[in-house]
């Protein structure tokens, strides 16, 4: 009975992996690759703002990293995931707390091709075709309970643009920073329709990190959300340094771009709600709403409280230091 | 019922029960998030209750499985039998049949969607492409490894080419094929898994979704269901190998 024992001691030594909170320098897991969606983090890095808020973090992760998984343990200090899977992990017992929202508008959405001259969602689902999706994304749920998709044939996106361009029925998930700007660049005409125009709206590239980080250390937590707001401003006034940064780190995605991207995504993250409450703001009807269309979709068994989601910099203000 | 089955079959269970009731404690008294870690209990539960999902996604996976790995023991053997023909076209070929083995499926499986379209016929290549080499490697040492005196007796008898094949070089090499598809079988659970990622169906598309939905449980429990396509595809070629060698060779003649 050797076997069961070592198998023992191996359980217990993931366990200690995991719950080990890894010395060395303060990090944070990106959940892509370097892209404008990341832009003020970047500028924030690199103007010296995270260092002028005593904040010296390593950047970390990339696709497929589990970042909440990784926030939760206490791997990194902080991440950058969906606000749906900030909801999700909470209701499966993690406390992971969202501090700062990119996009205030969801930029996920459906491309499809223009020459099929399709004027919504709704009338894709009607038209029938091929859809390439994550499996599992929760919006896709929010469709099937909106929408009838029964004509749709939904199969595995693969992060390659390649089998939209070569099929004009296909229909496919895209970042409107991202796949729709490669497909155009590669000769198709695409259109997207946002995901946000069907009623579900979840913040994205929100910054997490854990319930506890934000209990022991609020004033720092705040500091890194303030040099957010700060990196952020600075890239949406001027783009070109940080996507300078990013673009050495991801050669696949030339100049031009990083330019049309970061143009292509200012809308989604400025807004008059900003305006007024400042850059990655977040409010609390857009957190409750969040969770009870999850709830509704069955992906969560009992709403988890919306309060306890997220603190912004208007929540975290009273712990500036 | 069989009485050699006991003694087999309760070793390894009792490794799996005691395993299982450890990892059940060490995972309690820490007290893991579930995200990271779930309890064997909360990935039973998992299992019991997404049955309705799993099983027909284990039959999907079970089938392109099958077919992969036949693909691979007819075209394995075949490729071996022509590799074997000549010396001058083994050297031309066999560096090529080992690009099967060091294809990294996961960076071409996208493209197997664009080759063979979305649905099962991209699984069945997935899972084809990552288990064919085994099955030529081993066929091909086998052909290889006959017995030269044998050889000679059969061109004493002025036996052709292909009675040579038929009965004596085929047979021959047959424990080493059983070896090859032993080998072959665990890989294309694998290959048609990755594959699922990319054409869609099957155990592949659960385990996608399960993690995007952060249900670990379920993550683990579509794992223990393409363990034990696995295992049971190890047991049918393990049989396969006893029904056709226990007359007549040393590997099994001795249970």
């Amino acid at each position: 009975m050797r076997r069961p024992l070592l198998a023992a001691l191996l359980g217990v030594l993931v366990l200690a992996a995991c719950r080990g909170s890894g010395g060395g320098k303060p990090a944070i897991a990106l959940n892509w690759k370097p892209e404008p969606e990341f832009g003020g983090l970047y500028e924030a890095k690199r103007s010296g703002d995270l260092a002028k808020h005593g904040l010296d973090l390593e950047l970390t992760g990339g696709p497929g990293a589990p970042v909440v998984q990784m926030v939760a343990a206490g791997q990194v200090a902080f991440g950058i995931a969906a606000a749906d899977e900030v909801v999700l992990a909470r209701d499966r017992g993690v406390d992971v707390v969202a501090v700062f929202a990119t996009y205030q508008t969801n930029p996920q959405g459906i491309m499809v091709h223009a020459s099929r001259k399709l004027g919504s969602l709704a009338e894709l689902f009607a038209a029938g075709g091929t859809l390439a999706v994550e499996p599992g994304l929760p919006y896709v749920k929010w469709f099937q309970k909106r929408y009838d998709l029964a004509r749709m044939k939904i199969v595995p996106y693969g992060y390659s643009v390649a089998p939209f361009l070569l099929d004009p029925q296909l229909a496919q998930q895209v970042f409107v920073t991202a796949e729709p700007i490669a497909a155009r660049r590669q000769g198709a005409d695409p259109q997207v329709f946002l995901i946000a125009d069907s009623g579900f709206d979840p913040y994205a590239a929100v910054y997490i990190t854990s319930g506890r980080r934000l209990r022991e250390e609020p004033a720092r937590v705040a500091a890194f959300a303030a040099a957010l707001r700060d990196g952020w401003r600075s890239y949406l006034d001027d783009p070109a340094a940080a996507n300078a940064v990013m673009g050495a780190l991801n050669p696949e995605m030339d100049a031009e771009t990083f330019r049309l991207a970061a143009e292509a995504q200012r809308p989604l993250i400025e807004t008059d709600f900003t305006r007024q409450h400042g850059l990655g703001a977040m409010s609390l009807e857009r957190w409750t709403e969040l969770a009870a269309q999850l709830q509704e979709l069955g992906l969560v068994d009992h709403a988890p409280d919306p309060q306890r989601c997220f603190a912004d910099s208007q929540k975290l203000a009273g712990s500036r230091p | 019922m069989n009485p050699g089955l006991a003694p087999r079959i309760g070793p390894p269970l009792a490794t799996f029960v005691v395993t299982a009731a450890l990892a059940e404690a060490a995972i309690r008294v820490s007290d893991v998030s579930p995200l990271l870690l779930p309890a064997p209990s909360a990935v039973v539960r998992a299992a019991w209750s997404q049955s309705a999902v799993l099983l027909p996604a284990l039959a999907a996976t079970a089938r392109c499985v099958l077919l992969g790995l036949a693909a691979s023991a007819a075209l394995g053997v075949l490729a071996a039998v022509a590799l074997s023909s000549s010396r001058w076209v083994e050297r031309a070929f066999y560096p090529y049949a080992i690009f099967f083995q060091i294809v990294p499926i996961v960076a071409i499986a996208p493209l197997l969607v664009i080759w063979f379209g979305y649905g099962s016929r991209a699984v069945v290549a997935a899972a084809f492409i990552v288990s064919v080499f085994p099955v030529i490697a081993n066929t091909l040492a086998g052909l290889l490894s006959v017995d030269p005196a044998l050889r000679d007796l059969f061109r004493l008898y002025g036996a052709g080419a292909w009675a040579r094949l038929l009965k004596l070089e085929l047979p021959w090499a047959l424990p080493f094929i059983l070896t090859g598809l032993r080998i072959a079988a665990g890989l294309a659970v694998i290959g048609a898994i990755v594959g699922e990622f990319v054409g869609g169906g099957g155990l592949g598309v659960v385990v996608l979704g399960a993690m995007r939905e952060q249900r670990t449980d379920l993550v683990f429990a579509a794992i223990l269901h393409a363990s034990a396509l696995g295992l049971a595809l190890f047991a049918l070629v393990n049989l396969a190998s006893r029904l056709a060698l226990r007359r007549w060779h040393a590997s099994e003649s001795s249970a």
